[in-house]
């Protein structure tokens, strides 16, 4: 583990933070950046008014934080836990993403996304990316709101935890909001699953992993459908749909919410064929009745005719989730719905009923809480977006997930 | 699109006012004399019609959208309010904008890919070695304080059409108008909405001949000035019928929007001006400048 002092640790680091784009005529850049900018731009004349002020600029960005400790070291990222220097009490995660040393291929799409959606997106329920900065080793680093008391994920594996449906109508009410905020500024979040489903110190649910977000796209322009973890595609992307809504990630949702009341993945296939096959016994086969369109799928496989199974019903939801009451099955239904063009959006879920019956959702201060948050944060930051774990060990990270998560 | 406008970075961290810009631009030349006086650089609108144009060859070599071409301007645009062209290699920070402009807008290019067709524009100015592009990448990153969403007009255009019932050449017009308007510095001065509608009311009230808009300018700003007259003198002709109905439609439809008039005028004379220093433009001249530039100062290693 990194534990460093304070002092001479964060003299690499220099903050390019929105608040010092004021038109100070001159970013605030490191020494180092300085050093490595030259290569790009030009050996510059020396100017000593103008370094006064950008030295001086970078001595007080260079005082905002102070790393402490690794939490978790993955192919992408490595972070560290943080905090401000002029408050030891107020942490940050610093998320250092790791930038091919040779500069080879440039930055990464995912580490791109990320960016781009954090610096923009602000709201209770997303992730908040505080400041970005780059350091001497010339990585990106994202300061991002500390999260301590880990995921959903973890929650839903402990077995000593005992949650009810007013705790999971509080979680689910918290994503719901982060997900239609996403989706009201036309951004498509593409990996939501309980492990990128983090909780603050006072319990509230943050989305995040922007790596694999994106905008909506033009008309008739194509998207790939090698996103979300497997458990959590829906079936239009599944069928290799190139051209999909928010839907996707209401789907998702829905999963999160199926697994949050049976405190296991509902239909969890180990490859994507076997993730169809899931999702058909347990939703129904769908076929061009249920589904216009859907043969037209690109990847579309015919259902074997003796084993096309009904759509399921209401009574089904009722029978399978019965924590969640005949209203939460009602909107559990609608998130599930195969056609994609008739499943519930974001907005559609924030105005269900569900949230108006009893019982009320927790209060987020009185939500079940489990400690060891700190490190699962450290390991969920620095996992690859759900695309990149389509590999043999894609279960395999899984498992370790939990281990880890058994062993606090 | 992506997130708000009105909640952006666009909007809270790179719209400057005009004395703002003037002012980052007199504080370049103060702090490097030597340079400025040892090379002299064309007009910023002359150069950025170079740029423009550089860029252009470079995405149809690759087939780019409009949009990634559009944003890379303006973050051609932002890096250089942070940094004074005579210490950069232009040509390199136009073909990063373009690579990082590319991802931003989900239409990648492989970062080798980018570079051999740099080079076989530029092979004085762009070396081999990719690790370059991708350190500048970095660098602009790290400039432009990782706030990388731009809000186009485009989407505005297309949103107004049905409503002011424009014509498909209309729209082709106000679209040739918005791509002009990334050589100005219209991009960091005012929101993409007024832009859109600025380029609406050129299309439709000063209607310059679609033929003269493409290849030279240089006719085109005194058609402006021939349409905008007719104009205002339907509007003065109080005897008159007034103005054509669809033209008295946008008028109205302006009146009742809260579009700041004053800056859309704002935009449509610096167009104008636009045009009018087109008339000038070389771009051998702008090409031996800048190599001049690059070349002696090293700026190519």
């Amino acid at each position: 583990m990194a534990v460093s002092p304070s002092g001479p640790h964060v003299s690499s680091i220099a903050i390019l933070s929105p608040t010092t784009t004021n038109g100070l005529g001159k970013s605030t850049i490191t020494e180092s950046f300085d050093k490595r900018k030259k290569s790009v731009l030009s050996p510059q004349p020396t100017q000593p008014a103008d370094r006064e002020i950008t030295e001086q600029l970078n001595d007080n960005v260079k005082q905002k934080y102070i790393k402490e400790k690794k939490l978790g070291e993955g192919t992408y990222a490595v972070v560290f836990l943080g905090h401000l220097r002029t408050d030891p009490s107020s942490f940050v995660a610093i998320k250092k993403i790791k930038v091919n040393a040779e500069y080879k291929d440039g930055l990464s799409m995912d580490a791109i996304r990320e960016v781009k959606y954090l610096q923009e997106l602000s709201h209770p329920n997303i992730i908040a990316l505080h400041d970005v900065f780059s350091s001497k080793d010339q990585n990106l680093n994202l300061v991002l709101e500390y999260l301590p008391r880990g995921d959903l994920e973890m929650l839903i594996r402990d077995t000593h935890i005992h949650y009810g449906a007013a705790d999971v109508k509080s979680w689910m009410g918290m994503l719901a909001r982060g997900v239609w905020f996403c989706h009201e500024n036309f951004v498509l979040h593409r990996d939501i699953k309980p492990n990128n489903l983090l909780i603050a110190a006072d319990g509230e649910v943050k989305l995040a992993d922007f790596g694999l977000a994106r905008s909506f796209a033009d008309p008739y322009l194509n998207m790939t459908h090698q996103v979300i973890t497997r458990w959590y595609r829906p079936p239009e992307l599944l069928f290799g749909a190139r051209q999909y809504s928010g839907a996707v990630d209401v789907w998702s949702m829905g999963m999160v919410f199926a697994e949050l009341l049976l405190r296991v993945p509902f239909v969890a296939g180990n490859s994507d064929l076997d993730q169809i096959s899931k999702i058909c016994e347990a939703f129904g086969t769908p076929t061009e009745e249920n589904w216009p369109g859907v043969t037209r799928l690109p990847n579309y496989i015919p259902a074997d005719a003796t084993h096309i199974a009904l759509l399921q019903g209401r009574e089904f939801f009722l029978r399978q989730f019965p924590t969640a009451g005949p209203v939460g099955a009602d909107l559990l239904m609608s998130m599930c719905t195969l056609d994609p063009q008739k499943r519930n959006t974001a907005f559609g879920v924030l105005k269900h009923g569900w949230w108006s019956t009893e019982p009320k959702p927790t209060q987020k201060q009185d939500l079940p809480r489990k400690s060891g948050g700190t490190k699962k944060m450290g390991h969920d930051l620095t996992r690859r977006g759900g695309e990149l774990e389509e590999t043999p060990f894609k279960n395999a990270t899984r498992q370790l997930d939990f281990n880890t998560a058994r062993d606090y | 699109m992506a997130a708000n406008y009105w909640a952006s970075t666009q909007r809270r961290h790179w719209l400057f006012s005009r004395e703002k810009l003037a002012e980052i631009r007199e504080s370049f030349r103060e702090r490097d004399k030597v340079a400025h006086t040892q090379f002299p650089l064309p007009d910023q609108r002359l150069l950025n019609i170079y740029f423009s144009q550089q860029l252009i060859k470079l995405g149809k070599r690759m087939s780019t959208r409009q949009q990634a071409l559009a944003t890379a301007q303006v973050y051609v645009k932002r890096f250089y309010t942070k940094n004074e062209i005579r210490h950069t290699n232009p040509y390199l920070v136009v073909t990063t904008a373009f690579y990082l402009a590319c991802k931003m807008e989900e239409c990648p290019q492989h970062i080798r890919f980018v570079v051999g067709e740099a080079r076989g524009l530029w092979p004085e100015f762009i070396a081999p070695d990719v690790s370059k592009l991708g350190e500048c990448e970095f660098s602009l990153i790290s400039e432009m304080s990782s706030q990388l969403i731009v809000h186009h007009p485009y989407r505005t255009l297309s949103e107004l059409q049905p409503e002011l019932s424009l014509t498909s050449d209309e729209v082709a017009l106000a679209w040739s108008v918005i791509n002009d308007h990334y050589l100005t510095d219209l991009p960091l001065l005012y929101p993409p909405h007024v832009i859109a509608v600025m380029a609406i009311i050129v299309a439709v009230v000063f209607k310059p001949s679609q033929t003269s808009f493409h290849g030279s300018a240089a006719p085109l700003a005194s058609a402006m000035r021939d349409g905008g007259m007719n104009i205002l003198a339907a509007l003065g002709d109080k005897n008159g019928n007034g103005p054509p109905p669809r033209i008295q439609r946008l008028i109205t439809w302006l009146a009742e929007s809260e579009v700041d008039i004053k800056a859309v005028i704002e935009c449509t004379q610096e167009l104008v001006s636009l045009y009018e220093v087109w008339e000038q433009y070389s771009e051998k001249h702008c090409k031996e400048l800048l190599g001049r530039m690059v070349k002696s100062k090293n700026l190519d290693k």
